[in-house]
């Protein structure tokens, strides 16, 4: 399973409505659970809470990458969010995070796991789509920049 | 006339699509009396880029290795129970690296003829960043590839083999 497999409208927030960490976690975990993709909002809330509290995933440059691992993830699933303003989440450089992926998965398949986490890896490094993401308003703008037609 | 595929080896990641590429490898051994291989790479290389980007810390690298140590164990034992239940010896094969560079390895390595792996994504994606470690590996090896496409159908004639 390749993460662009992942990527579908129903798993993007864009943009989002939250304005701290919890909040931004909390909205990216109710995106996935309204997609189905979760059974349990607040264990997979907690899970990555938890991972966050040891060392936040917040990357330079307006990204973020928060993980987890959880039963209550039916499957390996990622959450894309944008937040035009930005979120203070304890970044690296210090500036406010515009760009999220948030990924959770079941304990059972770390090889996808960490396959799609090394993807999200390598886009983080393309300046140029990340700043284009950061623009993008709405699900389809995110697909539409990721996914070929 | 000299047999094109004596060894066949089939990369196994854990994904549904891997297990089905080895129903098809051990279906295409029997059938060929060809010699079977299956290998997991446990990909430290992107365990270590996951630590230099920052978005594992160094104990997560280490938890997550080990995770990835006990599913290649699994999955592997997995499909050797999948080849003895139809009655195929298979060599069974963890390394670990870079996916792509330790599929082409273990291929130079024991000769292989034909390499197996699971469906690729239908999706094209616009990103080159994007191209998983078996399309990687697919474009790299010295070997002929195979791609299993067809879960049903694979799943029959598995299920079919005598």
């Amino acid at each position: 399973m390749a993460l662009i497999d992942l990527i579908e409208e129903a798993v993007i927030k864009a943009p989002m409505a939250a304005t701290t960490k919890e909040e931004a976690v909390r909205e990216l975990v109710e995106t996935l659970f309204a997609a189905g993709k979760i059974v349990d909002k607040n264990t997979a809330i907690n899970a990555i809470l938890d991972r966050e509290a040891k060392g936040s995933t917040g990357l330079e440059d307006g990204i973020a990458v928060p993980h987890g691992k959880t039963l209550a993830a039916r499957e390996l699933t990622v959450a894309i969010g944008i937040s035009p303003k930005g979120i203070e989440f304890g970044s690296m450089d210090g500036k406010p995070t515009r760009l999220f992926f948030l990924l959770l998965a079941p304990p059972d398949v770390t090889g996808p796991h960490i396959a799609a986490l090394a993807d999200i890896a390598r886009l983080s490094r393309s300046k140029a789509l990340c700043s284009a993401l950061m623009e993008c308003r709405s699900p389809g703008e995110v697909l539409k920049l990721l996914k070929d037609d | 006339m000299i047999r094109p595929i004596k060894k066949i080896m089939v990369y196994i990641d854990g994904s549904e699509q891997s297990i089905t590429a080895a129903q098809y490898a051990i279906v295409l051994a029997k059938t060929l009396g060809a010699d079977l291989y299956a290998l997991y790479v446990v990909d430290t290389r992107a365990l270590a880029e996951l630590v230099k980007y920052r978005i594992f810390l160094d104990t997560e690298q280490e938890e997550y290795r080990r995770d990835l140590e006990g599913d290649a164990q699994r999955y592997l034992n997995h499909v050797r129970e999948l080849a003895r239940k139809k009655g195929i010896p298979i060599i069974t094969e963890k390394a670990m690296g870079a996916v792509h560079s330790e599929i082409k390895n273990k291929v130079k390595e024991f000769s292989i003829d034909l390499l197996i792996i699971g469906e690729l994504s239908h999706i094209r994606s616009r990103r080159d960043e994007l191209y998983n470690e078996a399309e990687r590996a697919m474009r790299s090896v010295s070997c002929p590839v195979l791609i299993a496409k067809g879960e049903e159908k694979i799943w029959d004639l598995y299920e079919s083999a005598e």
